[in-house]
């Protein structure tokens, strides 16, 4: 069935208005009588051993009601279960500047904030790594004492025959790419809420409620009842609106825990909201990459084999580590058809704020790699760059070389497209001096097939609960962070159920109430509480259906529900487009919903005098429903099925999906030759999403995704001297702003997946990957250089346009490097400087004396 | 304004002036200045506005925003490269908040100097605050941070004086000999005066006038590097011009010799080239800022040489 009323169409969010007037509430916004502030103090360090914590001077202050430090939650977790090496607040060790020491809740801030600065602590300065090759030649000082080397995790896969293939190849391609960190800068920061009830039947300590600003309430409250020790049971974990996460909030940030714990001990409810250098530390941000590539081809332009080595700066913590650094290889395949692909991977600790998940998660570096590196391989062989992509297409249904399974498959098509709209064939290579089009492309998974916690658990469950008013209510743990999960939840129950989206009601992200969901990140609710609501739904539709059925006289299967009613599919009656009486219309649905209960009886009357019927309204339906089997409700479920669950080698569980996402993308830029500075005109981007639920929605998020890899690519990147993080706000942390913003032309592509909703697939974080490489081809083709390292920022363009002339070397890039310590070490900050001066600030952490003596080498 | 001197001559040290506030709220929220009054003059009156004086150019009162020096006509006409400089300050917002006089009196930058209080305290306090040494100038006792407005440059090539109030008085000073070229002392304003209103003089009415920013984003950022250049031409030859850069030293400085260069030439690209070298010579920016020091030198020649050809040919 193609004809539908409710998907497929425009609609607008269904918490829009929440959003534009202000009515709507986040995490902040929220206030409790008798609320404390809580602060943080973090870590001066990058990388110290904690001897000593007073904070007697600090509770001494007036308004300071609870201090709490690592010792009064000493369990670790982490998001991973094979990375639980995190603690909320530091035990032992600080391995970040930025990493949690204290907490205070005081009365308000700035009392918190005056006592952060009374709380002493007693530091052992130990050498820290800040370079992940160097990191991974560690021999002492471990970063975390049960991983040698700092190594958090290395891979090494073989697909194929990578030999055989570099041997059979005609050309070779081989270079070190490097992609710089970069972090979601999500507009709201982080906040969280936390109370203590008292239990009313034993007066003594009772349930924990936490309101945060998270991706995945069900995570949090797993987290929570570890460090906390108290059953999941206790605690209840509330989304409120979200300003956006975009994986920054796909895990369990120290904050969330850190205000359970000093609720605890303040015996008052506790709110932290991190300010934006907070948000910096906290992080889990892309990491920064470093891939030394090698791809082979024919002289057709076939892909023979493609060896991949790839470094990951992890940070300090393992995070999603393990998975990203998968993701990076496993995610080499399901785009192209390559039969040999060789993987090294390395996921390394280094003194700075954990890396982790982020829009595009583990693919969006080594893709601007590889499509880089393809772009140079056409023009080495004298192919079309878009051509040399067809001839690499994938034959689906298939799996590839390393298990992945694909079934439906846009990509074709949205090269195809992309290549006309731009006018690819007629103006590439034509355009004036200076400025030029590039072509990439990329994919990404609807949900990881296999979920982070190892269990047999469904990934979504959705309960649906219908009154004899015929409101729809959707419980779901699908949590809306911006991305439009309600309104895809909505829609995909009302189009079941043939109500309106008015009587719609959506219950999202509460633990008490929602059925678990693992959460809003790898793209994953479309597809997986999609399915969850869509079999829910079938569900009650079943039992509507059944009642309905016996009031008509008919079998269930004759009926139709469309339109805020049902009917038989070829009634008598049915003159109009679908078999009821048109001028019913949809004055039933507004004036049912508004009078159902005056109306309800009479009509019922009204209906059992005039014998059976061939259509009713939904309320009819739901009343007549609910008369024969008593409650109305549903469930539905999703797990991925087996066969999509990928292969059996060591860390083959990540990668696999249950249907992959494509994309393709043309960039336009302009290159101004004396300055470096690149202008992108327009991005053609299509997106296969396998069926557009709400197609404005889609394009949104493939406008947005065009958008934030754009900023990837020219401007975004963090600096780093020493472990400190030069630009931790967004006046230097430069995300474009609405004037550099292109245009972006969205071209949606529709495959329809087997297994879909409805067909759907994801597309909110495929289409990222291709922007970066799109405007990397597209400088290429402006001025024939090929850059190697992401952002291509002004003077990185410049040098490598000098260099191409042969014109005198200025060393335009030296000091931004963020792998050279060496420099800021030498002439010592403070950090490192020892004794001078009497004047120095009493809080100079170099003034401080005993232990911070030891500062200094490596 | 006589209680405003008052004031500031009763708390000398301890209290900071507030006008917009755009640059001032930000720094505070950073610890960067832990004054303990804050004196909020943004609603004198008298010293908002423009005011053109026939025979002696206008008078432009410090309190003016930044907004509104953009959209005046007046200026536009006859002032164009401070229309130019206003109108690329911060964004919309900042500018309809910012004023000038806050952007003349605008606290030097660097990288190492506007972050938190925690994070200086994990890096090391330097000389401009708290500490007595130099992140970007190891082994150094002065201060680099660099001198970070957009309009200066522009006023210094049209010759703008400023006047300043205290309780003992006010005095006149050509704003060339406002700033110290220290980062860290970098103006000559004590703590009990006032900025009140900036003069430019009639004889530079009518120059021709462009200003160039180094920017990363189109919006937002502070200058990376800015030139301004005023310029003007009889029979499409250079009669006088002056040319100014900023964000590259810890003052806005006119470039010496430009003048000379220029005068009574016909300008063509080689000669906006060697303005550009020369203008470059004056530039000494170092790891205050974002993108190199190396790169913004570079970028002093090139804007020059545009601006220069650009005001030559009449944008
Ligand atoms: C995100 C952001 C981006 C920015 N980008 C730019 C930019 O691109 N270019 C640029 O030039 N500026 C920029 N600024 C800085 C600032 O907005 C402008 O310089 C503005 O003009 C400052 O004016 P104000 O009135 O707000 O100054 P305030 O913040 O009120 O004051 C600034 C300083 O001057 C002193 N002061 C102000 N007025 C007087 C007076 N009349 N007498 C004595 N002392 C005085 C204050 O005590 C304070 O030290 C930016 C600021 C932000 C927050
Ligand atoms: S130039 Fe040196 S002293 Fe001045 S603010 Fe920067 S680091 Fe501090």
């Amino acid at each position: 069935m193609t004809d539908f009323s409710i998907i497929g169409k425009p609609i607008a969010m269904v918490d829009a208005a929440g959003k534009t007037t202000g009515s709507g509430k986040y995490t902040d916004d929220l206030n409790l009588p008798g609320m404390l502030v809580g602060r943080i103090l973090h870590s001066p360090f990058p990388h110290a051993r904690i001897k000593r914590i007073d904070t007697s001077r600090a509770a001494a202050l007036d308004g300071v009601v609870a201090i709490v430090t690592g010792k009064d939650a000493p369990n670790p977790y982490g998001i991973l279960p094979v990375g639980h090496d995190e603690h909320a607040l530091a035990l032992d060790k600080v391995r970040y500047v930025g990493d949690n020491v204290a907490c205070v809740a005081a009365i308000d801030e700035a009392t918190a904030d005056q006592a952060l600065e009374l709380i002493d602590v007693e530091y052992e300065v130990l050498p820290a790594y800040f370079d992940p090759e160097e990191s991974m030649k560690a021999e002492a000082d471990l970063i975390h004492d049960n991983k040698p080397h700092n190594l958090e995790k290395d891979y090494h896969h073989v697909f194929g025959d990578p030999d055989k293939g570099f041997a059979d190849a005609d050309h070779v391609a081989e270079a070190r790419f490097i992609a710089n960190e970069v972090t979601h800068a999500a507009m709201e920061p982080h906040s969280t809420l936390a109370q203590f009830e008292i239990d009313s039947q034993t007066g003594k300590r009772g349930r924990l409620t936490v309101w945060s600003s998270t991706q995945v309430p069900y995570y949090l409250q797993h987290k929570l009842s570890l460090v906390l020790e108290m059953p999941m049971a206790q605690i209840r974990v509330i989304k409120p609106l979200v300003g956006g996460g975009f994986g920054g909030k796909s895990e369990v940030i120290p904050l969330e825990i850190i205000a359970a714990i000093a609720a605890r001990a303040a015996r008052a409810p506790v709110k932290i909201t991190y300010t934006r250098e907070e948000v910096f530390w906290a992080h889990r941000g892309r990491p920064r990459t470093i891939i030394d590539l090698k791809t082979c081809v024919k002289n057709d332009g076939r892909i023979t084999a493609v060896k991949a080595r790839v470094i990951q700066d992890g940070g300090a913590y393992c995070s999603y580590g393990v998975v990203t650094i998968l993701y990076s290889g496993a995610l080499l395949g399901a785009l192209y058809d390559i039969p040999n692909i060789q993987y090294d991977g390395y996921r390394v600790l280094t003194n700075k704020p954990a890396c982790g998940a982020m829009r595009g998660h583990g693919t969006v570096n080594v893709r601007f790699a590889f499509e880089s590196q393809l772009d140079e391989l056409a023009a080495k062989i004298n192919l079309d760059p878009a051509d040399i992509r067809q001839r690499n297409l994938l034959q689906p249904p298939c799996v590839t070389v390393n298990g992945l399974r694909v079934q439906s498959y846009g990509l074709p098509e949205c090269i195809e497209k992309v290549v006309e709209r731009s006018g690819w064939k007629q103006r590439k290579g034509k355009l004036p001096r200076s400025r030029g089009l590039g072509i990439a492309c990329s994919h990404y998974v609807s949900g990881a097939a296999n979920s982070i916690i190892r269990s047999d658990m469904p990934h979504s469950t959705v309960n649906i609960k219908i009154d004899r008013d015929g409101g729809v209510v959707v419980y779901t743990g699908a949590s809306e962070i911006g991305q439009g999960s309600d309104t895809m939840t909505a829609q995909i129950a009302a189009e079941t159920l043939g109500c309106s989206l008015g009587r719609v009601k959506i219950v999202a992200a509460d633990t008490d109430l929602t059925p678990i969901d693992i959460g809003s990140y790898s793209s994953r609710v479309t597809f997986m509480a999609g399915n969850a609501t869509l079999r829910a739904a079938e569900q009650v539709k079943k039992q509507i259906a059944a009642a309905a059925a016996r009031k008509m006289s008919c079998a269930p299967e004759e009926l139709i529900f469309r339109d805020d009613s049902v009917f038989r599919k070829n009634g008598h009656v049915g003159t109009a487009a679908f078999g009821r009486p048109a001028e019913q219309g949809s004055s039933a649905s507004v004036s049912g919903r508004v009078e159902g209960q005056i109306l309800r009886g009479s009509l019922q009357q009204k209906r059992k005098d005039e014998g059976p019927k061939d259509w009713m309204t939904f309320e009819e339906a739901v009343v007549a429903a609910i008369d024969f089997h008593g409650a109305l409700t549903g469930t539905g479920s999703y797990a991925p099925p087996p066969e999509a669950r990928g292969g059996k080698h060591k860390g083959g569980g990540v990668g696999p999906s249950p249907a992959y996402s494509y994309s393709a993308q043309v960039a336009e830029v302009s290159v101004d030759e004396e300055t470096g500075e690149v202008t992108v005109h327009k991005v053609w981007a299509a997106h296969d999403c396998g069926r557009a639920l709400n197609p404005v929605s889609v394009e949104g998020q493939i406008i947005g995704s065009v958008w934030m890899g754009m900023g990837q690519a020219l401007t975004e990147e963090m600096v780093w001297k020493d472990g400190m993080l030069m630009n931790p706000g967004l006046l230097e942390y430069r995300s474009p702003s609405s004037v550099e913003s292109p245009e972006v032309e969205p071209i949606i592509v529709e495959s329809i997946d087997p297994e879909g909703p409805f067909g759907a697939k994801e597309c909110s974080e495929g289409s990222l990957a291709a922007t970066i490489p799109a405007i990397a081809n597209a400088i290429y083709d402006a001025v024939g250089v090929r850059l190697h390292e992401v952002p291509f920022t002004p003077e990185r363009v410049l040098a490598a346009l000098r260099a191409q002339r042969g014109q005198k070397k200025i060393n335009l890039t030296e000091g931004i490097d963020p792998t050279a310590p060496a420099k800021f070490r030498e002439h010592g900050g403070s950090l490192w400087f020892r004794g001078k001066g009497p004047e120095r600030h009493p809080l100079d952490p170099a003034r401080r004396e005993g232990p911070a003596e030891a500062a200094g080498g490596d | 304004m006589e209680e405003a001197v008052g004031y500031l001559a009763k708390h000398d040290l301890g209290i900071r002036v507030l006008a917009g506030g755009t640059d001032l709220i930000p720094s505070m929220r950073q610890g960067l200045f832990d004054s303990e009054h804050v004196l909020d003059i943004r609603h004198i009156g008298e010293l908002r506005g423009i005011r053109p004086r026939p025979g002696n150019g206008v008078e432009i009162g410090a309190l003016t925003t930044l907004a509104f020096i953009e959209r005046a006509d007046f200026l536009r006409r006859h002032y164009p490269v401070l229309t130019e400089a206003a109108a690329t300050v911060a964004s919309p917002l900042l500018r309809n908040m910012g004023t000038i006089g806050g952007n003349i009196c605008l606290d030097t930058r660097c990288l190492w100097y506007n972050q938190s209080l925690t994070w200086r305290k994990g890096c090391g306090f330097c000389i401009k605050k708290d500490g007595d040494l130099c992140h970007v100038a190891p082994g150094g006792t002065k201060c680099w941070a660099a001198f970070s407005a957009d309009t200066p440059p522009a006023l210094l090539c049209l010759n703008a004086e400023v006047e300043i109030a205290s309780a003992s008085g006010v005095r006149r000073m050509r704003l060339s000999d406002f700033y110290t070229g220290e980062g860290d002392a970098y103006r000559k304003l004590q703590a009990n005066e006032l900025l009140t209103r900036v003069f430019l003089p009639e004889s530079s009415a009518d120059y021709r006038g462009v200003y160039r920013k180094l920017r990363i984003r189109g919006s937002i950022d502070y200058p990376l590097a800015g030139v301004a250049v005023a310029m003007k031409r009889s029979n499409g030859y250079v009669a006088d011009a002056r040319l100014a850069i900023t964000a590259v030293n810890p003052a806005p400085l006119l470039v010496k010799g430009v003048t000379e260069m220029l005068e009574g030439k016909a300008v063509d690209e080689a000669l906006a080239e060697s303005v550009g070298v020369l203008a470059a010579k004056t530039a000494k920016p170092l790891t205050t800022s974002a993108l190199t020091p190396e790169y913004r030198r570079e970028m002093i020649r090139v804007f020059t040489k545009r601006a220069v050809m650009a005001v030559a040919n009449g944008n």
